[in-house]
């Protein structure tokens, strides 16, 4: 009578409130164009002011500077990930952590490439980001581990992820991490579309959320790969199956076509399309892939608008908090390198 | 025990229990969300403890009305 179905429902309400009063203490454009003006160590100051204070408290002992600034930021966003996961219950908790299981596979890809670039324990653990359902305790026994091969072994136990034998066969032909890689990125997404039940509302929603980012990140691949000349079967090999409305033929159409203005006429009907016409137009990948990311910001804030009790409000937040992880590493990274301000503003996805 | 009264107040005394204990589930079931979310609010900031209380108790006013109804069936009618 009052949906309790088997204590299964989620807390929406209760997790809702806190991520929403969490999203209105996040960065805005006037932060990031304060940041703009700064040095690193004023960028430093300023973030510490603006919620990232612990963190940086506790590893300024440690490092400095730019590292001091993105290891902060990382840990910060791995906590409060990680305090939102927890105070989820039933199903809406069962999403989150399937949600943040892409954070393990960001965790095994760093393991992998330092292990094999022969960084020590403490090196590989300080570049991890404990957001997703691992423990810390789980990843330092991952990197305990010696050969790539063990790593992959326990990670599979752990997280019910195998490894295809066609990319492990490729790693060890030639000891190249990067069929691997490619091979989780995709699983990630497959995993994550799989492990929705469509059978409530609120996960039918949160499927159509991922569906829809599977097709902004398989159209984002097409683009980078038509820029470098890549078209056809190796295209398809590095697309997601299962998207929302970039079906298997657009795909494959897509991937085959020479440019994408021999398929503009298909790409126009895409949503998205109004975002990137400028980009695509003249031809500028960097802003079409930021139009993109626009893209996908902005459709997460209107899904979580029109069903404010569903698990969308508390992913729109963790997007929204990533991206401000990412925007303040850009500032940091591009003051840091020398780059103009106009330059550095053009990268971020406000 | 023989029970005394007629039909009549009987069931103004039934609709009266009825008045007020349907608003009152109403209000219970209101009060669920509106609670759980300003516990959530007044964890990420205390500050507003004042007016998500304001909030918390505002489906209450649905069983002020049951009460109403509720007094003028049995005082009034």
């Amino acid at each position: 009578m009052f949906g309790r179905r088997n204590g299964k429902k989620g807390n929406y309400a209760y997790t809702v409130a806190r991520v929403k009063a969490k999203k209105s203490l996040l960065m805005s454009e006037e932060d990031y164009s304060k940041m703009l003006m700064m040095t690193v160590p004023e960028i430093s100051r300023y973030i510490s002011e603006t919620g990232y204070s612990k963190e940086m408290t506790d590893l300024a002992g440690r490092l400095s500077g730019l590292d001091l600034l993105e290891h902060a930021t990382y840990l910060n966003m791995a906590k409060v990930f990680g305090s939102i996961l927890s105070s989820s219950t039933g199903e809406l908790h069962d999403m989150v952590s399937a949600y943040l299981g892409k954070w393990d596979i960001w965790n095994l890809k760093v393991i992998l490439r330092g292990k094999s670039y022969g960084l020590d324990a403490e090196g590989i653990r300080e570049d991890l980001v404990p957001a997703g359902s691992l423990s810390a305790e789980s990843l330092d026994k991952l990197i305990s581990l010696d050969t790539e091969e063990d790593i992959i072994a326990n990670f599979g136990k752990m997280t019910h992820v195998s490894i295809s034998t066609e990319a492990m066969s490729a790693y060890k032909a030639d000891g190249n991490l990067g069929m691997i890689e490619d091979f989780l990125d995709k699983v990630q997404y497959e995993r994550l579309i799989q492990s929705i039940d469509p059978s409530s509302r609120p996960s039918r929603l949160f499927l159509d959320y991922v569906k829809e980012e599977v097709d902004i990140k398989n159209f984002e691949t097409i683009l980078k790969l038509k820029a470098e000349g890549i078209h056809g079967e190796q295209v398809m090999k590095y697309l997601i199956a299962g998207g929302r409305r970039i079906d298997d033929r657009l795909l494959t159409l897509l991937a085959n076509a020479e440019s994408i203005e021999s398929v503009m006429s298909e790409v126009s009907q895409f949503e998205f399309y109004e975002e990137i016409k400028d980009a695509l137009e003249s031809n500028n990948l960097r802003d079409a892939v930021a139009g993109l990311k626009k893209y996908k910001i902005q459709k997460a804030k209107k899904f979580s608008h029109l069903y404010p009790l569903s698990v969308v409000p508390v992913i729109d937040y963790m997007i929204h908090k990533e991206n401000e992880v990412r925007n303040i590493r850009i500032i940091a990274r591009g003051t840091e390198s020398g780059l103009g301000r106009e330059t550095i503003k053009e990268l971020l996805v406000i | 025990m023989a029970i005394e009264g007629d039909v009549g107040s009987g069931l103004i005394a039934i609709g009266a229990g009825l008045a007020v204990g349907l608003t009152g589930l109403g209000a219970g079931m209101a009060e669920k969300d509106v609670g759980a979310a300003a516990v959530g609010a007044i964890t990420e900031d205390p500050s507003i403890f004042g007016k998500a209380m304001i909030f918390m108790v505002l489906p209450e006013t649905i069983v002020i009305f049951g009460l109403v109804i509720a007094i003028m069936g049995i005082f009034v009618m």
